[in-house]
Formats: C-alpha cells, sequence, structure tokens
C-alpha cells in the first residue's frame, strides 16, 4: 500500500488530508510546525505526528508538501535524496534556478515530482480545455483568465504577503491561471505585465495585468489580484477561436445563493478559494489523480517541467512588470 | 438647426439618421454618397434626400454635419465641411493617422466650427454613473482597469456591404482601430489622465477569410500618467452566432475596491420561435441619441462638445502607438500632449 506523509498542515495541507483519505493510500501522518493543526488533521484523518521531516521521509512513499513556497526547495531536495516520490504545491519554488535543480535532481533520483496546479483539475476549467481540444471553437485566438481576490489576512505567519517567502501574488496566484494559459493555448513567447506593486509600492492591495503571446500566435490576457474587498474572489475564463467562443463569466455559475437575516458581520476567511457546489472536491479530483499517476502510472496531467514551466511564466510576469520591458521565455 | 450626414459607408450612420430626424432642434436636409449605388439604397430606405455629391450637399448650408465615410476619408470630408461653414461630428476613429486627426482639428479651429468625435460611451448611463463613482472618490487611488470592448467582423453588422472594415487602406486596421478608442477615450475622461505608454500585440486568427486583410484580435495594454494601467481586449473574437454584436466592459480596481462597468449588460435573452438562437435585447438609454443631442445642444449654445475633434486625436496616437509596439514586440512611449 503506498504510503503518503504530509508536510504542512495549514490550510492546504488540510485539503491535500481530505483528497488522500479519499484513495486507498495510508496517510500515515504529518510534519508541521504547528502541532494545534496537526492534532486536528489526526482527529480527522488518522496518522501520527512525526517530530521531523526526515523521520517523516523514512516512514513514507510518496510525501505531499504543503508548506510556504519557501521551503519546497529544501524539502524536495531532501525528499529526492531519499528515493521518495514528492507531490508538491505550486509554485514548485521561489526562483527558476531553484525550480530547475528540483526537476533535475528528482530525474536523477528516478522519484516523480507531481505539482499541485490544481485549477487543472477545477471541472469548469478541465471541460473547458476538451473543448478546446476536441475542436469545438477551431484554432484558439484570445485566451482571458481572472483571479481576483482580497489580501490573505492571517492573524499569524502571513507569509503570503512576504515577497521573500512567497513571491507576491503573481508568484502565489496569477501562477495559476499562467498554467492554465499555456495549456490551453500553448508554449508561451513573451510576457508583458503591469503590477501596481511595481507602479505603486506602497498600495495596501495588489494587482497585475499580463498579456501573452503564444509560441502559435494566439494572445492571452491574465488579470491577477489581491485587491477586492474581503471576502470576495472571482474567476473567469473565456476562450475565443476562429470557429467559436467559450465564455465563464464571473458568477455566472452560482449554483447555490444563501441570503440570511444579518447575526453580526462575519468576518472574512483568511484565505480566499473559489467554491461552487461538486459532489466531489477538486483537490480530492486533484489528489486521486496524484494517487492512479504514483500507485499505477497513470499519465500525469500536470508534470514537474509543467510547474516548472509555469514558474518561469510567473517570473517573467513578475521581472515584466519591475523592467516596463516585455520578457521573452 | 439644419443638419446633413456625408457619406453612408459606416454601419453607424442609418442610427444617427434616425437619431437627428428625432431631435427637435434639428432639420435633417439629407445626406451626401459620392457611391451611387449605396446612395440610392438608403435613400430608398430612409427616404431621405439623397445628394450625389457632397459639393452639392455642402451648397445647401447645412449647420452641422455627422461624417460617416470610411475612416480614411474623414480629413477630407472634414477639410471640405469646415470650408463650407458647416460644424463637425465626425464618426470614430476620428482619423486613422494622427497626422490627418491633427489636420482636422487645425482646419475646423481655422474655419470657427466645432469638431466633436463621436464616442458615444461617454453618453452611456452606466459609464456616467461608474464617472460619479470614481469621482466621489470611493474607489480611492486607481490601481488598473481590465477593459473589453470585443466585437464581431463590422461588415456582419450590415445588410448593406461594407466589406471596407477589413480593408487597411480605407479602415486604417482592423479591431485595433475598431476597438481600442472606446475605451481609452473613457479612460482618459475616467481619470483626466493621458496614456504615457501603449504595448500592443496583435493577431489574424478570428475571421480567416478572403477580404479580411487586417488584425482580427488584440490585447492593448496602457500606461497613464497618473500610474494606473490598462488592458484592452479589441478583439472581432465574437462569433458570427453571438446574441449580440459584443459588448464593451470595464473593470476598475483601486485601493477601495472594484467597480465593474457593463453598459451593455441591460438586455434580456429573446427565445423566439422561428430563431435557431437566442437574441440579446437591449433595453437600457439610447447613448448615440445622448451624443448627437450633445453637438446639436453645443452647436447652438456656441460652446465646446463634451468630446472634442482632441480628443479623437489623442485617441488616434494611442492607435498609431498600438500598431507601432505589435510591430516592435515593445512598449511605446507617447509624447506629452
Amino acid at each position: 500500500m503506498l504510503r503518503v506523509g504530509i508536510v504542512g498542515a495549514g490550510f492546504m495541507g488540510a485539503y491535500h488530508a481530505a483528497g488522500w483519505a479519499r484513495t486507498p493510500a495510508e496517510l500515515v501522518g504529518f510534519h508541521s510546525l504547528n502541532q494545534r493543526q496537526i492534532d486536528q488533521l489526526i482527529a480527522q484523518y488518522g496518522g501520527r505526528t512525526f517530530a521531523t521531516l526526515d523521520a517523516l521521509l523514512d516512514a513514507v512513499d510518496v510525501v505531499d508538501i504543503c508548506t510556504p513556497t519557501h521551503l519546497h526547495y529544501e524539502m524536495v531536495l531532501r525528499a529526492a535524496a531519499k528515493g521518495k516520490h514528492i507531490v508538491c504545491e505550486k509554485p514548485l519554488a521561489r526562483t527558476a534556478e531553484q525550480g530547475e535543480a528540483l526537476v533535475a535532481a528528482c530525474r536523477q533520483a528516478g522519484v516523480t515530482l507531481l505539482v499541485a496546479h490544481v485549477v487543472r483539475f477545477f471541472p469548469e476549467y478541465a471541460q473547458a480545455k476538451t473543448i478546446v481540444e476536441r475542436g469545438e471553437i477551431g484554432r484558439v485566438g484570445v485566451v482571458r483568465l481572472k483571479r481576483v481576490s482580497f489580501q490573505p489576512n492571517r492573524p499569524e505567519d502571513n507569509w503570503f504577503v512576504d515577497i521573500a517567502k512567497s513571491g507576491g501574488m503573481m508568484l502565489d496566484l496569477m501562477i495559476h491561471d499562467l498554467d492554465y494559459a499555456r495549456w490551453v493555448a500553448g508554449e508561451v513567447e513573451s510576457v508583458f505585465a503591469r503590477s501596481v506593486r511595481s507602479a505603486r509600492p506602497g498600495a495596501p492591495g495588489d494587482y497585475a495585468l499580463a498579456i501573452l503571446r503564444h509560441a502559435n500566435g494566439a494572445l492571452s490576457n491574465v488579470e491577477g489580484g489581491w485587491a477586492y474587498p474581503p471576502p470576495m474572489f472571482r474567476t473567469s475564463l473565456e476562450i475565443a477561436g476562429d470557429g467559436g467562443l467559450l465564455e465563464h463569466p464571473a458568477g455566472s455559475s452560482t449554483a447555490l445563493s444563501v441570503h440570511l437575516m444579518a447575526r453580526e458581520e462575519g468576518d472574512a476567511p483568511e484565505i480566499a478559494v473559489p467554491r461552487s457546489p461538486l459532489l466531489e472536491d477538486p483537490y480530492v479530483v486533484e489528489i486521486k489523480h496524484f494517487y492512479d499517476v504514483l500507485a499505477h502510472g497513470a499519465t500525469p496531467r500536470v508534470t514537474a517541467e509543467d510547474g516548472l514551466a509555469a514558474l518561469k511564466l510567473a517570473l517573467a510576469a513578475i521581472e515584466s512588470a519591475q523592467t516596463g520591458r516585455p520578457v521573452t521565455l | 438647426m439644419r443638419c446633413a450626414i456625408m457619406s453612408f459607408a459606416h454601419v453607424h450612420a442609418e442610427g444617427y439618421l434616425r437619431n437627428l430626424r428625432a431631435n427637435p432642434a434639428v432639420e435633417f436636409i439629407g445626406f451626401a454618397d459620392e457611391d451611387a449605388d449605396r446612395g440610392r439604397h438608403f435613400a430608398e430606405q430612409t427616404g431621405a434626400p439623397w445628394f450625389p455629391t457632397y459639393e452639392a450637399l455642402l451648397a445647401e448650408k447645412p449647420d452641422g454635419v455627422i461624417i460617416c465615410s470610411e475612416n480614411a476619408r474623414h480629413r477630407a470630408l472634414a477639410e471640405m465641411a469646415a470650408a463650407a461653414g458647416a460644424h463637425i461630428l465626425s464618426e470614430k476613429p476620428l482619423a486613422t493617422t494622427p497626422a490627418d486627426a491633427q489636420a482636422m482639428v487645425e482646419a475646423c479651429a481655422r474655419a470657427g466650427v466645432t469638431l466633436m468625435t463621436a464616442f458615444p460611451m461617454r453618453f452611456s448611463a452606466p459609464t456616467i454613473e461608474a464617472k460619479k463613482v470614481l469621482d466621489s472618490g470611493a474607489l480611492g487611488t486607481v490601481y488598473g482597469c481590465n477593459a473589453t470592448n470585443q466585437g464581431q467582423l463590422p461588415r456582419l453588422h450590415s445588410a448593406y456591404p461594407r466589406g471596407w472594415f477589413t480593408d487597411p487602406a480605407l479602415a486604417g486596421g482592423g479591431a485595433a482601430t475598431d476597438h481600442v478608442v472606446h475605451v481609452a477615450d473613457l479612460l482618459r475622461w475616467y481619470f483626466q489622465s493621458e496614456v504615457t505608454e501603449v504595448y500592443a500585440e496583435l493577431n489574424r486568427i478570428f475571421y480567416q477569410e478572403p477580404g479580411v486583410n487586417v488584425e482580427t484580435g488584440g490585447l492593448v495594454m496602457l500606461t497613464f500618467a497618473n500610474g494606473a494601467f490598462a488592458s484592452i481586449d479589441c478583439s472581432w473574437s465574437k462569433p458570427p452566432h453571438y446574441p449580440t454584436w459584443g459588448g464593451l466592459t470595464m473593470e476598475l480596481v483601486g485601493e477601495g475596491g472594484l467597480v465593474i462597468v457593463d453598459p451593455f449588460r441591460q438586455v434580456m435573452s429573446v427565445y423566439a420561435q422561428g430563431t435557431a438562437r437566442p437574441a440579446w435585447s437591449y433595453w437600457g438609454s439610447n447613448a448615440n441619441q445622448a451624443m448627437v443631442d450633445e453637438f446639436v445642444s453645443a452647436v447652438q449654445e456656441r460652446r465646446a462638445p463634451a468630446v472634442t475633434g482632441h480628443d479623437g486625436q489623442q485617441a488616434a496616437e494611442i492607435v498609431a502607438a498600438a500598431y507601432r509596439s505589435a510591430e516592435s514586440h515593445q512598449p511605446v512611449a507617447l509624447p506629452p500632449a
């Protein structure tokens, strides 16, 4: 039986634990600096606490890394050195050099590296990709992707807003749609971006727009931000081809709305995750797929190379916003 | 006020004719078109007097004219009209080159006639409401704007053949010429700030068919002097079977939150029997009528119109910079206005 351990017991660790619990894999336990969060996950999914990363690695076949971005590099390297397969949250790493090194290390160690670009597992995004692949809208001309929420607001260790740790909004959030744009419209030749981080360094919010030119001539408009009033989170998807158009505007698929008489002004969640009622959560779909890849050799929907390419796209967008020039890939 | 239309080349001419007729201060004297087939066709369709030459029309001494020729011919008609002392409302884009736009502005200034650029979105109720929100300061500093002005191939909007929209010599270009100027003008108005830099990527994937010799898709990024940035999707990316002609949207994000402007959303979906597809029936206010009314009022009141020739000239500069950028794949700086 495939033995899995999760590193990092925050909100993403919890999503992944829920996913592994729906697979035949054995969730042997967790390593995290936050024992309270581990205890909650153990109560729900079983397993035990590992005091060190090495102790966890010695007890598993697969390690699932759900830690802040700046920790991915060291952890993936150590896992690869011990010959363990790896699921790693996006972004793969904090820098392109780190990302390259991780892909090389995993290849050399003969271990599988899966990068958790979960948007590829959201049903509307997966279905849009299928519709495009079937040729239903012809050749792709312009792709439009939006993903804007509010500033992450964790009371303790708000690493998302620490550029050194997370890389900022473009590396943490916009990377989802940069990956998706590349998935549906192919390799990217150049990225031009504008960001409020660069234009107004003191601004309280973060917001960016990017224009991608794909090798096949298609263009993508990617919008990302931590700028909306909480708890607002909007995503949208539009793919225009020479044979048709696929539109999925923000808010157009609200399948359930609950409007209750106000009790007290509810606090916004600390971090936003887009939600629509589904019998199977996209994170569960993702982890089940990763299980099939690791246990049965299924073809991964997102490879280590895809994770590296997405990382490079996000870094290119950041560089373009900083320099004011397009970045050629 | 005696008004006329110069040329029925543009698909908006029929609408402007209705707008002129609906204005009680206007005596509509007819239209000129040197294309005899087109002239006779629209004379019959509208019942309006047709003048086979512009000279014949201007000999009637109209007080005001609306120019609806092919884009590249705006300048010549504006110079004729100005010389004849007629005030001018020109269809957008004002001209296909900044030099032509400047010549039009100067010719009208010399002749002492009004030059207004047809940017009807300035008269759209939702865009005006959004301007009020911005002016109230509720959004605070605006970070950026994600905008679209998408459409279909323009010739699909006309039962009468009007193929020149995809002829670069007459149109000046394709989707970028057609659909950058509205949003660019609205944002100049909203921000009271000029565009300092333009980046554009254009392609020709939609509507690859004979006679379409211009770009049909494009993404443009504008940077304003106030620090805000804006992307405009100017693509003709709506397929022929889309339920409406296209649309214009702006999502403005700033310190204070988000303002979404979607003026053409005032529609209902109609699934009529005998039609294969639903259609969106627009029920919002008529911005074109308000724009034509403003032209008439401005002339009568001897004041500058709400949208000037200068506004059209600035938009023409932005479009020209977009084409230079698309060629070099580099951002292009605009000279200070």
